[in-house]
């Protein structure tokens, strides 16, 4: 089993991202996206593509966009051929935002990008942590998951859908992950619980196979129990939700 | 204006929520846009507009649906357009142009491109004045008003101008300059800086006269005329921001200055008091380092950023944070930074001071704008770079409100031996290659260091100001950490900070003797810079680096790899010679000696100043619940969570005792991360400053700050023989004798507490004029000092994940007051909000604090401890409500006091070396035999209930925790 974890210009989550692939038992490597352009058939020896947070470009022209744009002028067929197979992608934060802006996800016409990431409902950079719920059970990714505590980080976390996309983005459940409440309810957009203002608090959309999931929240930074705040109070457990979804990554190939 | 064309794309929705709340108007509207020099047919214009939008979230607006697109929203009737002032870094276009670049590949010849902001507004002509003076800052922006419907019509006709830096042909590569003048005109040399030949003058140089005749002399053994360059970079090398003449000074009767004596000398009392020494990199490097554990160094370096703050708040804040991660970048062969700290003290913000640099002109940018600028600046700068900011803390004083104080620390981390060779050593060799890499070069920053160690004044040079371009520098600095420096391809790396190369070469070639620069060879941004300019920019982004020639091929091939520009710009000698060529014309050649030691000394001489007395203000009478709310609710104790929001703490996956603590989210004084997946050791970080007790006592408040910065890091868990501190003094005319008065006794302090604590100082700065001079609104001339200000940053490791403490008691346990409280509430904030009390001002007796230190240890490595919170600011009173609302659970103060202080004195004395501690009852027994012999109080319990009660033989007075909290997350007024 073995992960790429795509790195440059900006990217800054790739340690974190390998380290919590490698624990839970992938071989992997940080590979520059011009190292990648340079040699895109190395993309044959990987089942798992990965591309993690951080702020490619600085966000300069929209987040996510310019690093999109450099993968589609350079390596955007290769992506798709893995996508097609019995492969997995992932995109964290940052690459949730150039998995949208590549229109990986939701891809339900395959052409262009159908749905936009736009700023905070606050206007501000909200670093912490949530709870989200997993709406789609059928991703690998999310399988046998029913609640994770994560934190956020991003100034542009908001999904923007247009409203008959929306309608079969939820007919062919592809609502990865959504926000909830205090009472474990889906937050009905309210701060903080809902912390970019994301329409039906969506946190994570995938693809129609669920093989490519695209979330703002970070898993990587929730893998350890000392991880999570106030973890003083519960150390029982070695591991933070955020391991769950590394694991079913490789469930999936076991 | 026929060749150029905007492209302008509109949010459908969003982008302006935070301005539209702002300024309590719904009808704002922002446009991205981007003006190129060069026409672009339509199917380019297609292409391109579909490269840098994205069309579900944004339109693209043309000739034909702009009056639609812009009237479904409202009608606007004015327009504010922002643009970058030619040749400020514009960080948005180079993305831009990358994208462009790699898209349309040769089909697309070279152009010229800016990006521009435009906000369209419905209201008043006043709103969008307002609007404009909050979104730019006109030193690096230019700002156009129009009325809605001409700046329409400007876009269909496609008006609009492109303007580019302006730069006089080159005349000369360099200039002798005569010397042989009178006082009076060497003085103005120093102080406005070298003539042109048209008369006008360069900018302050911060050189005085004896320094001028130093160099007069030195020239006139050698039997020539100094160069401008010369001159120059004699100025930059012997500024106070780089030589810190004042610390190294004779002053009074101490031969070896201030430094040698109280800080480099208290660290090396230490060290031969210690047997175990963990510092590994003391003073000469661009951080300080010790031992993170068998195979790791960490490095800590905290700078300030000032006078650039006062001016672009935003760029001096993000130059300030960036600048200081490549102070990590040039620890040792290159530590990756891991951490960084932030402390503003700033002006309230909701005031108006309403001062101007020249009588009626030229004001001093509103505080609240400069608070919040100098916020963003770093959120940027430590967001875009990856690298996580838990750690900092923010103060209110009106006495800032001439300079606002912007201190920046990094923490880096680097294997103790890369390829088998010690990583923090470093030496440029003779025959080394001077590489130069990141960013180019252009007018930005220049005659930043001479400035920044001037008062801030009239003649203060604009083009001080710089911006910081973070992914640039994370480009640069993942190549060099992640594949150069472990396969050790350099002998010797320095970032380019203040003095740009002048600094970082002439520093480096220390190592070799001296250096030879081609400066014709330097990149630049745009042409026509003279020589001097190039040599002692500022532009930020650069490192230099001494390359073995062997090497050098393979090194630029990695950086351009990865879209980093490296250039060969000179070579390292033998020779203790610094010489300088622009095509082969020799424009610098000094001896090493002279530049880095020839600078005349200063002798001070210090007096008792005039001890400036609190004042005296009534107590209003209210009760202690009241006080307790009006105290939480007070700027210096509020939460500042909404920073804390906004800085990426959690990137790298080490936070591990966050900044906001407790279910109730309670703002920490510590923070912990931990740096190494497989090692369960992390770092502890805090700082401290009391500038509010220095005119009282600066020794007491120098004490009262290094007392908090280690306190805070034994509260936290960490390992008392592994904890280090660094200094940063902030003073004020430091050429005053009382003023230098207060700085021997707090640098005294600081040798007197470190030595007693035993914590070695590692690193430190200084910046020694933080006056303001100008005039208020009636034109009247003003002087405003900050008071000062000793910020000591303090670093240590936690050896177990299970001696990490928390704030937050559990239902049962007792609580208890480590230490003795006295009666100090003297510049307490009690005494600033509630009145004033005849009282002292808080003391350090470091015995006690000692003993209490080593003995929580002990009792927190056993176990006993349950949570714990260092008293500080606001004293019992707060620690209690803090502790309540992290953890939400009640708390019962019991109030009847065996000693002969009051209630008031009790609970809001900020007598320093406190802890605030609660345990199960069953460990009581336990601790009182650590505890034998020291000072602590049993002060009530933990109930669980919802209420905070104080109880005393009378009555019993309580208040909601929810009520508590209310208060403590108040906004701050003007932010």
């Amino acid at each position: 089993m073995n992960v790429l974890v795509l790195s440059g210009y900006g990217i800054n989550c790739e340690n974190e991202t390998l380290h919590a692939f490698e624990v839970v038992g992938f071989e992997g490597k940080i590979v520059h996206i011009n190292d990648l352009i340079q040699n895109p058939k190395q993309l044959n020896n990987y089942q798992v593509f990965a591309i993690p947070g951080g702020f490619s470009y600085g966000d300069d022209t929209g987040s996510g966009n310019a690093m999109a744009k450099k993968i589609l002028t350079n390596l955007y067929d290769q992506l798709i051929d893995f996508s097609l197979k019995d492969k997995l992608i992932i995109g964290i934060c940052n690459g949730c935002q150039i998995l949208i802006n590549l229109g990986l996800v939701p891809s339900l016409n395959k052409k262009d990008p159908e749905v936009a990431m736009i700023e905070n409902k606050s206007g501000s950079y909200e670093c912490r942590w949530v709870d989200v719920k997993v709406n789609n059970n059928k991703s690998p990714w999310l399988k046998n998951i029913s609640i994770l505590n994560l934190p956020v980080a991003h100034q542009e976390g908001q999904f923007m859908i247009p409203i008959n996309l929306l309608k079969s983005i939820k007919a062919n459940n592809l609502i990865g992950l959504q926000y909830i409440n205090n009472h474990k309810k889906l937050a009905k957009g309210q701060f903080p619980f809902n912390p970019n203002g994301s329409k039906d608090d969506i946190a994570a959309l995938t693809n129609q196979n669920g093989n490519v999931l695209a979330m703002m929240p970070h898993p990587e930074r929730a893998f350890y129990h000392y991880h999570v705040p106030n973890w003083q109070n519960n150390t029982s457990k070695k591991f933070g939700d955020g391991y769950k979804i590394f694991m079913n990554a490789k469930k999936f190939f076991a | 204006m026929t060749n150029t064309i905007q492209i302008l794309s509109i949010e459908k929705t969003g982008k302006e929520s935070s301005l539209q709340k702002e300024h309590n108007n719904k009808s704002i509207k922002i446009i991205d846009g981007y003006f190129f020099s060069r026409n672009l047919d339509d199917q380019k214009f297609t292409k391109i507009s579909k490269l840098i939008s994205n069309d579900v979230s944004q339109t693209i607006l043309t000739k034909k649906n702009v009056n639609k697109v812009l009237s479904s929203y409202c009608n606007f009737n004015w327009v504010v357009e922002i643009k970058f002032l030619p040749g400020v870094t514009d960080n948005i276009a180079t993305t831009v142009k990358e994208i462009i670049k790699d898209n349309l590949k040769s089909s697309f010849k070279s152009f010229e491109l800016g990006s521009t902001k435009i906000i369209l507004i419905k209201g008043r002509k006043e709103d969008i004045t307002k609007i404009s003076k909050n979104e730019a800052n006109p030193l690096i922006q230019t700002i156009k008003i129009y009325p809605f419907k001409q700046y329409l019509n400007n876009f269909k006709k496609n008006q609009f101008k492109i303007e580019k830096v302006k730069l006089p042909k080159k005349k000369y590569i360099k200039k002798e300059i005569n010397l042989d003048i009178s006082d009076y005109n060497l003085s103005l040399i120093g102080k406005l800086g070298i003539e042109e030949n048209d008369k006008s003058r360069r900018g302050t140089l911060g050189l005085d006269l004896e320094s001028l005749k130093t160099i007069r002399n030195y020239f006139s053994t050698i039997k020539r005329k100094p160069t401008d360059v010369e001159i120059e970079t004699l100025a930059q090398t012997w500024s106070e921001h780089c030589k810190h003449k004042i610390f190294s000074a004779k002053i009074d009767d101490i031969q070896e200055g201030i430094f040698k004596k109280y800080i480099k000398g208290a660290t090396e009392k230490i060290i031969q008091l210690r047997k175990d020494n963990f510092c590994v990199s003391l003073f000469t490097d661009n951080a300080g380092g010790i031992e993170f554990n068998k195979d790791w160094i960490i490095c800590h370096k905290v700078e300030t950023h000032n006078t650039p703050s006062a001016l672009d708040p935003f760029g001096g804040a993000i130059t300030g944070i960036v600048g200081v991660n490549r102070d990590c970048l040039g620890f040792g062969k290159g530590a990756k930074p891991i951490a960084n700290t932030y402390a503003y003290y700033l002006a309230d913000p909701n005031k108006k001071y309403q001062l101007y640099r020249q009588k009626n002109k030229d004001p001093m940018l509103p505080a609240n704008f400069i608070a919040k600028g100098i916020i963003s600046g770093v959120r940027v700068g430590g967001n875009c770079s990856g690298i996580p900011t838990p750690q900092g803390n923010v103060y209110f004083d009106d006495r800032f409100a001439g300079k606002p104080l912007v201190f920046c620390g990094t923490v880096g981390i680097i294997p103790k031996k890369i390829k088998g060779k010690l990583s923090h050593k470093k030496k440029a060799n003779p025959g080394d290659i001077i590489l130069m890499a990141g960013g180019r070069v252009g007018k930005d920053g220049i005659h930043g260091a001479t400035f920044s160690s001037e008062e801030l004044d009239p003649n203060s040079p604009v083009s001080a100001v710089q911006i910081g371009d973070p992914i640039t520098q994370k480009k640069m600095s993942d190549v060099i950490i992640r594949e150069l420096r472990d396969e050790n391809l350099y002998s010797s790396i320095t970032d380019n900070g203040a003095g740009g190369l002048s600094s970082s070469i002439g520093e480096m070639a220390k190592e070799s003797g001296g250096f030879i620069v081609n400066l014709e060879k330097v990149p630049l941004k745009y042409n026509g810079l003279y020589p001097w300019e190039i040599w002692v920019s500022e532009s930020q982004e650069r490192m230099t680096l001494a390359v073995p020639p062997a090497n050098v091929k393979k090194v630029i091939k990695r950086f351009n790899a990865r879209g980093v520009e490296a250039t060969i710009i000179g070579k390292f000698i033998k020779k203790q010679k610094a010489i300088v060529k622009y095509n082969k014309t020799e424009i610098l050649n000094l001896d090493m000696e002279f530049l880095h030691e020839g600078y005349p000394k200063l002798n001070l001489k210090t007096s008792f100043p005039k001890i400036k007395k609190e004042k005296k203000k009534i107590i209003k009478k209210s009760s202690l619940i009241d006080k307790l709310h009006k105290l939480l609710s007070s700027p210096n104790i509020v939460s500042k969570e909404f920073i804390a929001t906004q800085y990426d703490h959690e990137v790298q996956a080490t936070s591990i005792i966050k900044p906001l603590q407790g279910e109730g989210r309670v703002f920490g004084s510590a923070t912990a991360i931990k740096p190494i997946f497989d090692d369960e050791k992390s770092i502890a970080l805090s700082q401290a400053a009391y500038p509010q007790y220095a005119e009282t006592n600066p020794y007491d408040m120098a004490g009262c700050s290094i007392d908090t910065a280690y306190k805070n890091l034994i509260v936290s868990g960490a390992n008392s023989k592994k904890i280090a501190i660094l200094d940063n003094f902030c003073w004020c005319s430091s050429d005053e004798p009382d003023r230098l008065y207060q700085l021997k006794e707090a640098a005294k302090a600081c040798y007197d507490y470190a030595v007693a604590y035993q914590t070695p100082f590692i690193s430190g700065k200084d910046s020694m004029f933080n006056d303001f001079k100008g005039f208020d609104k009636t034109g009247k001339s003003v002087k405003i000092s900050i008071p000062p200000t000793l910020l000591i940053s303090s670093i240590g490791v936690v050896d177990k994940i299970s001696h990490l403490t928390k704030i937050t008691p559990d239902d049962g346990d007792i609580l208890l007051v480590l230490g003795n409280t006295r009666n100090e509430l003297q510049d307490s904030v009690y005494s600033k909000i509630i009145g004033y009390e005849k009282s002292k001002n808080p003391v350090v007796n470091s015995k006690d604090a000692l003993h209490t230190y080593r003995n929580f240890e002990k009792a927190n490595k056993l176990g006993i401890i349950n949570s714990a919170i260092g008293i500080d600011l606001g004293g019992i009173g707060i620690a209690v409500t803090k502790m309540a609302i992290a953890s939400k659970k009640g708390l019962t103060i019991d109030l009847k006091l065996k000693n002969k202080i009051s209630v008031d004195q009790f609970l809001f004395s900020e007598t320093p070396s406190r802890i605030l501690v609660s345990m199960k009852k069953n460990k009581l027994a336990n601790f009182k035999k650590i505890f034998k012999g020291s000072d602590y109080t049993i002060i009530g319990k933990c109930t669980g209930s919802d209420v905070v009660e104080f109880k005393d033989n009378k009555k019993i007075i309580r208040s909601k925790i929810s009520d508590f909290a209310k208060s403590y997350k108040q906004n701050i007024k003007g932010l």
